[in-house]
């Protein structure tokens, strides 16, 4: 009897094994490193004179304002971001959903974008933002100055929002469509022979149908937008004046620029602590949902 | 020794209450087919699992050829095996499928075809050879399954419910190929089935397995007609055999609703110990309509009102209450009792089983 | 059927949806039409609606992409990019397969709690441990070597995530036979688990070639001399050169991104089933 078990333990260790080892390598021990590191002075091109510092970095940060600026920018990022890109991709999806010719069009045009690479969408809409590019030349037309986008402190960061959000809304249109045709028909026809108007039908079934799927894509384009660095890396390089330098790009720059490995390593772990945070928060409230959608049903028989 | 011997093989699974089988203890002879049967749940197919390798054996021994097997891989237990939903390789064609097991042996190529050749041709699946299993039926899957059990040579062939995915009628021409494969190759086979005409007409020993206990095991006739206990009578032969609640006193067998049946002498001694309540088995054949019966022991001539018939073309099925219980008496095809007739029979003396009411236990047999 | 009103709310719909979906596509439509042009064309053109149009098919119609193609190193970058990527598709199927198929069917000791660990996994964002991944290659000397690059991409817990969801429900008779034919484990897995999932393996080829093409810090770090430059990186060299026109610039952004569309065209039904059962809810 022994013997399976031992041969069971063998055989999964051999498989398991080599993943087991380069998730230790390069996964488990950065982590760990990274929170260490977040505790010293590591200045990655005098590695000697590395000392432990304790919490002294974490309470640096706090006050480093470059640090709370990106940490700001974040924020802004996020808030442009997320209601957007989560409703348009809603909105666009149910609107697909609805429409009866061309819907494979659709589907492919508001996703083609997403095929492009952010340094490609990044290079795209240099040109396109550009003082004499197309989009001044558009609005030209309409009457508007030309706008400075991406080289203005005031603009720089909402037009990358905006472009991050053209870029990335047919992803989650896809999803919600997906959570659209999963819905039993049933139910609508059901509501239909209650009387019930389409934007009853919307209210008191799509929306209750879509909500675990809501909440676990706004909490992915959150967490995407938190993310972000390739953008303002290609199109502006932080700028102008930092105002779209975020924690990511921040991060990397300590760290990968600057060598001050040990500050670093502090602003990822608060960084890693609040994406944590947030997948968290939707877990909890996508199964919050599931069992207040179950004690509902089992309440009303 | 005999080829295979199971001594006191116990299966218990870890967060279980009870075991799985207990003491389960069997001599199997070389060329038998031993059939396990019983209910859903009764261990049959965990029983033959362990015999495979593929579950472990909590406790006893297991041996195969005179081996001690229980840490043995199921590879190196010189067995083939043939599941019950075919587990074939979905990507290979029938020939490779069959094929498969002789190419990791290291079976030189032109050995491999004429083996794959003959099995092909034994089981008929010539016309199939290169195709894959998805477009096969469920029968040519289980003959390719079958295939790849054969040509390995090996020295015990196990087969869990093999049948038990297939339509009746494919049940029945599958069995006779079965059997008849049995017969031209020899090897021991063990077969698991829940179905008991499957176990009845292919094996040359059946055991009967309830909760993981072996409740008999013999010849299909003995089973038959000597079964030990209430459970193996109830579960052998078809249409079920016949159970009344009775009281035995003396010579005198009292029935649930107040009818009285005399005994003869050579009963009424066997159970002078066992006076009182007791459960009565009859078999549906065993309950005569026919005039001749009916004159021999008019005694004893009881009477019913036909509920139900049954047509089954060579004989007929009679269904009406006594004694408190559906009965049902197997009766000749020129018996043309219809619905809500009278109807006048015996029961035929020496075919009655008694079976103790706590134990169950057949009082006749012991 | 349809009443009257609803027919035609439906096209006025259909209409609205079209007018956005061109204002959601010029950018792409300019980029396609003025990759053909020089930088003289693009100006003149900006202002009219032949900044949508590409130029007269005439023999000077594929000049950008001809350079692109030929003067610079853009082929080499693209080739290289397939290159890792093919290897770290193959590396990464056995790695990660293996890893989900154990995770899967193999009953080892604390196989539950190292299920949930590569679930958590995926929560860490890679940015993070970038630098930490930089430290580790400079250290042995890899830095600037396709070893190097790939290592760390190598291991992919949502990877390894999918193809244990996938074989999960591998029926486990089809092994035991295959153990009476005397097949073992590891041959097992290649020539039985691999094709009869053979959608699994296309849906984490595809996002391990999409994960490598597009790209952009890892290879920036950890590539220097520009020979070993991946596609998105190489971008950035051609586009910062003095000579590259505005044409050139739309003309390499439009190479770079077919091999993508192709992809996507080819296996978008793998790709919705990978990214839909990421949607689905866990436990």
């Amino acid at each position: 009897m022994m013997k399976k078990k031992k041969s069971n333990t063998i055989m999964g260790m051999a498989f398991f094994g080599p993943a087991l080892v380069l998730l230790t390598i390069f996964l488990f021990i950065p982590m760990i490193l990274t929170l260490i590191f977040s505790f010293t002075d590591y200045f990655a091109l005098s590695p000697s004179l590395t000392h432990f510092v304790g919490f002294e970095n974490y309470g640096k940060l706090f006050k480093d304002e470059l640090f709370l600026q990106s940490f700001f920018n974040t924020v802004k990022f996020v808030l442009i971001i997320l209601p957007c890109q989560g409703l348009g991709a809603l909105g666009l999806a149910l609107l697909i959903n609805k429409v009866t010719h061309c819907k494979k069009y659709f589907k492919v045009a508001f996703f083609v974008p997403v095929v492009m690479s952010l340094a490609v969408v990044s290079t795209l809409w240099m040109q396109i933002y550009s003082p004499e590019g197309i989009l001044n030349t558009i609005l030209g037309n309409l009457g508007i100055n030309a706008q400075p986008f991406i080289h203005s402190a005031s603009q720089a960061l909402p037009s990358i929002a905006l472009m991050s959000v053209w870029q990335g809304v047919g992803y989650q249109m896809i999803i919600f469509l997906g959570g659209l045709q999963a819905i039993n028909p049933a139910l609508y026809e059901a509501a239909e022979m209650d009387h019930a108007s389409s934007w009853q039908k919307f209210k008191d079934i799509t929306l209750p149908e879509l909500k675990p799927l809501c909440v676990f894509v706004f909490i992915t384009v959150t967490i995407g937008a938190f993310r972000m660095i390739v953008q303002p890396m290609v199109m502006t390089g932080g700028g102008p004046s930092h105002s779209t330098y975020t924690m990511v790009y921040n991060i990397y720059e300590t760290g990968t620029v600057n060598w001050e490995i040990g500050i670093a390593s502090t602003m990822a772990i608060v960084f890693a602590i609040f994406v944590m945070i947030l997948t968290v928060i939707q877990s909890i409230l996508t199964r919050d949902k599931e069992d207040k959608n179950v004690n509902k049903k089992a309440k009303n028989g | 020794m005999s080829f295979i011997e199971l001594k006191k093989i116990n299966k218990k699974y870890e967060n279980a209450e009870r075991n799985s089988v207990t003491d389960f203890t069997l001599n199997i002879e070389e060329k038998e087919f031993i059939a396990f049967v019983g209910p859903s749940g009764c261990g049959k197919s965990t029983t033959l699992r362990m015999i495979a390798g593929f579950e472990e054996i909590t406790g006893g021994d297991l041996y195969i050829d005179g081996k001690r097997v229980n840490e043995t891989a199921p590879k190196d237990r010189g067995i083939a095996m043939v599941f019950q939903n075919y587990a074939l390789y979905p990507h290979m064609t029938v020939e490779k499928n069959i094929g498969y097991g002789l190419k990791n042996m290291k079976v030189p190529a032109e050995e491999i075809k004429k083996k794959v050749d003959w099995a092909v041709d034994i089981l008929g699946l010539e016309e199939y050879r290169y195709r894959k299993p998805k477009n096969l039926s469920g029968g040519q899957r289980q003959r390719v399954a079958l295939g790849r059990a054969i040509v390995k040579n090996q020295k015990v062939f196990l087969m869990d419910e093999p049948l038990s995915n297939l339509d009746a009628k494919l049940r029945v021409s599958m069995r006779n190929e079965i059997s008849k494969l049995h017969r031209q190759l020899g090897t021991t086979t063990i077969y698991v089935t829940h179905d008991q005409v499957e176990a009845m007409t292919m094996a040359d020993r059946i055991v009967i397995m309830k909760d993981g206990v072996m409740q008999q095991v013999g010849k299909p006739m003995d089973l038959y007609e000597h079964p030990i206990n209430k459970f193996v009578a109830g579960f052998i032969g078809s249409p079920q055999m016949n159970f009344y609640n009775v009281t035995v006193k003396g010579e005198e067998m009292t029935f649930e609703d107040g009818k009285k049946i005399t005994l003869p002498d050579v009963v009424a001694e066997r159970l002078a110990d066992h006076q009182g309540a007791l459960i009565m088995g009859i078999r549906g054949e065993d309950i005569k309509v026919d005039e001749q019966n009916r004159e021999l022991y008019k005694a004893n001539v009881q009477q019913a009102v036909v509920e139900n018939t049954e047509v089954m073309g060579n004989e007929n099925n009679l269904y009406f209450t006594y004694g408190g219980s559906l009965t049902v008496a197997r009766v000749s095809k020129y018996e043309l009792s219809q619905m809500g007739d009278k109807l006048e029979f015996v029961f035929s003396p020496t075919k009655m089983h008694f079976f103790d009411k706590e134990t169950e236990e057949n009082i006749l047999e012991k | 059927m349809l009443t009257k009103k609803q027919k035609t709310a439906n096209w006025i719909l259909v209409i609205i949806l079209l007018i956005a979906s061109l204002f959601f596509l010029f950018p792409v439509i300019w980029m396609l039409a003025n990759s053909f042009k020089g930088d003289a064309a693009i100006t003149a053109d900006m202002n009219t609606i032949k900044a949508f149009i590409p130029p007269a098919l005439n023999g000077n119609f594929f000049d950008n992409y001809v350079t692109i193609l030929t003067d610079t190193k853009f082929l080499k970058y693209m080739l290289n990019t397939l290159f890792y990527a093919a290897i770290l598709i193959i590396l990464g199927i056995i790695v990660n397969g293996l890893a989900g198929y154990a995770l899967a069917k193999i009953k080892f000791p604390f196989r539950e709690r190292w299920v949930l660990i590569i679930l958590l996994l995926q929560i860490v964002p890679m940015e993070t441990i970038l630098t930490i991944h930089f430290l580790m290659i400079a250290k042995v000397g890899l830095l600037n070597t396709v070893i190097g690059y790939i290592l760390p991409m190598i291991v992919n817990p949502f990877n390894i995530f999918l193809f244990r969801q996938v074989f999960i429900s591998l029926p486990d008779d089809v092994y035991e036979a295959a153990q009476l034919d005397f097949c073992g484990p590891l041959k097992y897995f290649f020539t039985m688990v691999l094709p009869m999932s053979k959608t699994v393996v296309a849906t984490v080829s595809v996002f391990t070639f999409l994960n490598v093409w597009n790209d952009y810090l890892w290879p920036s770090l950890v590539f220097t001399s520009s020979d070993l430059l991946t596609a998105q990186i190489g971008l950035n060299s051609i586009t910062s050169n003095d000579n590259t026109t505005m044409g050139q610039t739309l003309a390499v952004i439009t190479l770079i991104t077919i091999p993508v569309i192709i992809i996507y065209s080819l296996f978008s039904k793998q790709i919705v089933e990978g990214v839909t059962s990421t949607g689905s809810k866990e436990g």
